[in-house]
């Protein structure tokens, strides 16, 4: 009667705080890694100076995206469009808009603004570290399309950062690029999507093709794409 | 447990040849075998001096801890920092970002342009490369390579000076425009000897008043003995045997495209494409004082004294027939030997003999008469004497003279040389100087001609002007600019002549009202129009070309008959001790001072950077007693070496007199040295601080930037007319007892018996040479080679099915480097400082072998059947070379040091942190740490292929249609 509990129970209580504190604290720890993203990148959407729509240019005027990122298939920059390419239409489209007020007081001389010949701020919001180097051409090039990085960014208002960038994600697709591939003149149309367009196509060697994958394996065999994955590919 | 030392038998059994890089392995000192058993120099691992403590990790850590907390605090840490994209307003032609455009121009030099390819990003200059469509085309040197620098230089002259005050623009504008005005003042112009075609055509545009000279401060009296405005250029193709008396033309004294030279030397043909024959190689004999680079290539080398090389000459012209001349010394039996030998080969085959430029006019003679004699000279020879542009221009010694009988009322310098600092001290031509009424000085530095000018005017850099000028052989290319003046206050030449050749004198540069070229662009225009007639396509094709097909030099003729007895007898004398004043391979005669890549590149020689140093073969040093000062061969303290190690290595001053002169400079030892010579280069010293090491004088503080100064010895005091490449030492030099820090590279990164150079002969005599095929069996045993056991690899090579593990089969670097061709010039270490942004790093912790060029250039003397005072020079070029089973890589305990798919070693740097274990198991010691505290910014580095030229040629092409078919 009198040691009515065993010796051992004296520390139990202390030992399921332990173990009830480490599940916990596994749980929590399970849900950080699991649940949570692994950057706080996505959904960046800073505003601009000039509030542009690529809602309204690219998807409702069908402007093709190169035709302000010029340069995207011959360099490593996808260039912004200078002030002059938005000034080609803006010089005389929605002349009174007070959205187009910063363009045209840098690009007016008739106006005499201080801000003359200035560029534009826009506010950059894909940005790898400055240890990174991207190529936009080499990806353009062979069959990806601005979709697969940048999202659908015919739809959007405000340009916001659709994923996170970051080198696991890069990784995934170099490792399997036919989640990404599309015929070259695929590559700027946005709307894409596989499953129809496979339907509808009569190429003799997309026959038989159905999905995705289907057809971005094909295209790697034709095209010899061999996504390098060592180090020196971006970190140079 | 330290590290295991190996115990290398020194040299295999049957070795005859015996290798040095430096006198301290030579003579295996105590300090040499210490150094050599620790990699790196004692206290390179800490921060010992006082200056460094006071960044060490802890007290970092103390000063940021402070600021880190708070900036975690700060809202600015939780936000995502915001960065901007600013595109042009409008965009200018042709310019891609991300994407170089290339514009061919040149580099202007008195031998001769260098033409150009200038890669651009965005308008900006980034880096020289050679054109090499260009017929003259010799690739590029280290000082073109570096010329880029001295763009960017933030110590280049910015601001018009007012005897030596900051003035303005607008007020020099004002007196340019007077004296234009006032066209019977009576003006002197002096050029550089550049030759420059629009340059010629303005000049002849001035009126009798305006009389013009040209100066160099190291052209020597070759322009006086090939006279009337004319050089000579040689075609190495056509040469079978070249002499070389005392000519550095593959390097520091070009005359003609040397590219040709190189060419002949291989025996498979320049592309490497033939079957190996030595019958189609050339022969080089030189005969030389010191070594220099065109000695290193040399098949045959005779050291003589530079007053001996008169006699030289004479005896070769006696051999050969084209004369004897009574009043020059007979040749020692050896000599006179030598010089058998060589002209028996010569007499068989086409030839060409050469001078140094700064040999006496009786040399230059004495070779054309042996040329003429010989059937070299002329149109189709391997030597020609061509008509310059810029013709005949009055010397220094004249200029002086006018100035002094106040013959000139102003006096215009545009020559890259700087007299006040480099011209022969009898000439004093500061004193000379301040007798014009007005002096202006146009260039890139403030330097000393600058300050005592009554105007500095802030010259264009080549690459911000429009001109031209002419090759070697003549060639008619353009120098176009890359980007307006980087400071508004800079103009060009051919700006200012045009100013000073119009009515109302006003300066235009750049574009005056936006959009009118600048009047240089006129004037090149007008010029080019009349060589090639007008039209936009011949001029577009000048402008992508870089150069105009087909021109050339008007061949000309010198006369040396019955010039060569006066010459011979104006030729300076010799004596027992003699004092050369050497061209500078770093900073040629001073201008280079303030260029940092150019001072870190480590003389190709003497392996000595940021200072010149007074060389003297060892055989002499020992006669002079100078050998222990400068290798202690036995001390009381050898366990703690006093001196001779990283920062604390140091030279002994001794003091060489000429006339009233004295000149302080510390001694080291020059190998392959004529015996009896004193070297010292020129260029150094020309401006000190408070910080000197030795206290010398401040005053001359504002000549040079913080790049330049406290930088060397300035030997031009005691150069004079009459004495301006050797001098004759009246007695021997004094020691001071003094020492002084030297940046010597020779003793970093040893091979520890690994032997990289190897060396085999063509040569079948008897002795020892017999059989090629058992040579090349031989040097696979070379250093380590021949006692190592055989290779265990810890790589696999290749995989279970057996075959190859090489990740990408179509595409596999290589780089190869022709070692036969090598001489050890620099150029490629400069330019991968260029492409690659190596940082310098300064004369102290280049001491501490913390140097970070990415290529360096070992030298080793090898002295076969003994004959140490003779050596071989044997230019080792040693970068990362991107082993396949790379030791680097499989140490790193990070794996910031990966292998790519096509066979490239890559570092990702900012993995890195900094463990240097790779440093450590690299046999090439080719790794560089950039960063020397822990932070998380480290960085090894060895490879530079993955970016910039190979990184563009991987890039996806667009795909051929065939891959796309509709």
């Amino acid at each position: 009667m009198a040691n009515f509990f065993p010796r051992w129970t004296n520390i139990l209580p202390f030992k399921i705080a332990i173990c009830a504190g480490s599940l916990g604290a596994g749980a929590v720890a399970a849900f950080t890694w699991y649940g949570t993203p692994k950057t706080q990148a996505v959904g960046y959407q800073p505003s601009q100076p000039i509030p542009f729509s690529h809602k309204i240019h690219a998807d409702q005027l069908g402007m093709d995206c190169r035709y302000c990122h010029s340069f995207v298939d011959v360099s490593g920059h996808s260039n912004v469009p200078t002030s002059n390419t938005c000034w080609n239409c803006h010089q005389h489209v929605q002349k009174e808009s007070p959205k187009l007020q910063p363009l045209r007081n840098r690009m007016d001389p008739a106006l005499k603004h201080p801000d003359f010949g200035k560029p534009v701020e826009w506010v950059r919001v894909h940005k790898a570290p400055d240890f990174v180097y991207f190529n936009h051409s080499a990806h353009v090039n062979r069959g990806v399309s601005c979709v697969s990085c940048h999202g659908r960014v015919d739809q959007m208002e405000v340009v916001f950062q659709d994923q996170n960038l970051s080198m696991g994600w890069c990784l995934e697709c170099h490792r399997a690029p036919e989640k990404h591939l599309r015929p070259l003149e695929e590559v700027f149309n946005l709307k894409f999507d596989a499953e129809d367009y496979l339907a509808k196509s009569n190429r003799e060697d997309f026959k038989g093709l159905k999905t995705q994958e289907d057809l971005g394996l094909k295209l790697k065999e034709m095209w010899q794409v061999q996504p390098r994955e060592s180090c020196a590919t971006c970190h140079h | 447990m330290s590290k295991r030392i190996w115990q290398h038998p020194e040299v295999p059994a049957n070795e005859t040849t015996v290798s040095w890089r430096s006198v301290g392995q030579l003579e295996n000192t105590p300090e040499f075998r210490t150094w050599l058993e620790r990699e790196f120099p004692r206290g390179a691992a800490e921060m010992a001096d006082s200056e460094d403590a006071e960044v060490s990790r802890r007290s970092f850590l103390k000063l940021m801890g402070a600021s880190t907390a708070l900036a975690g605090f700060g809202m600015a840490a939780c936000r995502r920092p915001e960065s901007y994209i600013l595109p042009y307003a409008n965009a200018p032609e042709w310019v891609i970002p991300g994407k170089a455009t290339y514009y061919a121009s040149s580099f202007p030099r008195p031998e001769g342009a260098t033409p150009l390819v200038v890669t651009t990003f965005e308008g900006r200059p980034t880096k020289l490369g050679p054109n090499t469509l260009h017929p003259d085309n010799s690739g590029t040197d280290a000082f073109a390579q570096a010329s880029i620098l001295d763009l960017y230089n933030p110590a280049r002259s910015k601001q018009v000076l007012r005897d030596g005050q900051p003035s303005s623009r607008a007020d020099f504008e004002k007196a340019l425009a007077e004296i234009a005005k006032n066209k019977s003042a009576k003006v002197g112009i002096v050029f550089g000897r550049d030759d420059s075609p629009t340059r010629a055509r303005l000049a002849k545009e001035f009126n009798e008043n305006t009389k013009f000279y040209a100066y160099e401060a190291l052209e020597g009296e070759k322009v006086k003995a090939i006279d009337g405005g004319q050089k000579i250029v040689v075609d190495f193709a056509k040469a079978d045997r070249i002499v070389s008396l005392d000519c550095d033309f593959t390097s520091l004294d070009p005359v003609g495209p040397v590219t040709p030279f190189f060419s002949r030397r291989k025996p498979e043909g320049a592309s490497y494409d033939k079957k190996a024959s030595a019958d189609s190689m050339n022969r080089l004999y030189v005969v030389e004082s010191a070594y220099s680079m065109t000695g290193g290539m040399a098949d045959h080398r005779l050291r003589v004294k530079p007053s001996q090389l008169l006699i030289v000459a004479a005896e070769i012209a006696r051999q050969v027939g084209a004369g004897v001349f009574g009043d020059v010394e007979a040749p020692d039996a050896d000599t006179k030997k030598w010089v058998t030998t060589m002209v028996e080969d010569m007499k068989s085959n086409p030839s060409a003999v050469v001078a140094g430029s700064r040999a006496p006019e009786a040399v230059h003679l004495l070779v054309a008469a042996i040329n003429a004699k010989l059937g070299n000279l002329g149109e189709g020879k391997p030597v020609k004497v061509v008509r310059t542009d810029a013709g005949a221009l009055a010397g220094i010694e004249e200029l002086v003279a006018d100035l002094n009988g106040n013959k000139i009322d102003t006096l215009i310098l545009f020559t890259p040389s700087n007299p006040v600092y480099d011209a022969p001290s009898d000439l004093a031509f500061r004193e000379a100087l301040a007798k014009a009424k007005t002096s202006i000085h146009f260039g890139l530095r403030t330097d000393a001609t600058a300050r005592a000018c009554n105007w500095h005017v802030p010259a264009s850099h080549y690459l911000e002007s429009w001109a031209d000028a002419r090759t070697a052989t003549g060639v008619y290319t353009v120098v176009q600019p890359m980007i307006f003046p980087l400071y508004s206050e800079c103009a060009s030449e051919i700006e200012v002549l045009t100013a000073l050749l119009s009515e109302d004198g006003m300066l235009m540069t750049g574009e005056g009202e936006v959009g009118a070229p600048s009047p240089a662009y006129i004037a090149v225009r007008k010029t080019f129009e009349g060589i090639a007639g007008e039209g936009e396509a011949a001029w577009k094709k000048l402008l992508h070309d870089g150069f105009l097909a087909g021109s050339k030099y008007d061949v000309g003729e010198i006369n040396f008959a019955g010039r060569v007895d006066a010459a011979i007898k104006a030729a300076p004398k010799g004596g027992e001790l003699e004092l050369i004043f050497a061209t500078d391979a770093s900073v040629y005669d001073g201008r280079w001072i303030d260029n940092g890549w150019l001072q870190e590149a480590p003389d190709p020689i003497s392996k000595i950077s940021w200072d010149n140093v007074a060389l003297i073969a060892p055989k002499t040093a020992k006669e002079l007693g100078l050998y222990d000062e400068i290798v202690p061969l036995q001390t009381d303290t050898a366990a703690v070496p006093p001196d001779h190690e990283g920062e604390h290595r140091t030279g002994k001053l001794i003091s060489i007199k000429v006339g009233e002169q004295t000149l302080e400079v510390p001694v080291q030892i020059g190998f392959g040295q004529a015996e009896n010579t004193v070297i010292v280069s020129l260029g150094y010293g020309q401006g000190f601080n408070a910080d000197d090491e030795l206290g010398r004088p401040t005053t001359d503080e504002a000549n040079v930037s913080l790049v330049g100064v406290n930088s060397g010895f300035n030997a031009y005091p005691l150069r004079t007319t009459a004495a301006s490449y050797f001098a004759v030492l009246a007695e021997a030099p004094a020691k001071t007892g003094v020492k002084y820090s030297i940046a010597a590279t020779q003793e970093h990164h040893s091979m520890y018996g690994r032997a990289l150079a190897r060396e085999i002969s063509t040569m079948t005599d008897e002795e020892s040479h017999k059989d090629f095929d058992a040579q090349l069996a031989n040097v696979k045993k070379q250093g380590i080679d021949s006692h190592m056991p055989p290779n265990v690899s810890l790589y696999k090579q290749e995989d279970r099915n057996g075959q190859p593990l090489i990740s990408d089969k179509i595409h596999q670097w290589a780089m190869a480097i022709d070692l036969s061709s090598c001489m050890g010039c620099n150029a490629c270490l400069v330019a991968c400082q260029a492409e690659n942004n190596i940082p310098i790093v300064g004369k102290e912790q280049l001491a501490k072998g913390r140097e970070m060029h990415w290529i360096r250039m070992d030298r080793y003397f090898a002295s076969v059947n003994g004959d140490q005072d003779n050596p071989e020079m044997i230019p080792q070029p040693v970068a990362c070379v991107q082993c396949e089973s790379a030791p680097c890589e499989t140490v790193c305990p990070v794996n910031a040091t990966v292998h790519t798919e096509d066979g490239l070693n890559a570092m990702a740097y900012n993995r890195c942190i900094g463990t240097r274990y790779c440093a450590n198991n690299c046999p090439y010691k080719a790794r560089r740490l950039t960063s020397s505290t822990t932070t998380s910014a480290t960085r090894l580095s060895p490879t530079t292929f993955t970016k910039g030229r190979s990184a563009k040629s991987r890039l996806a092409p667009p795909l051929t249609s065939s891959a796309t078919r509709t």
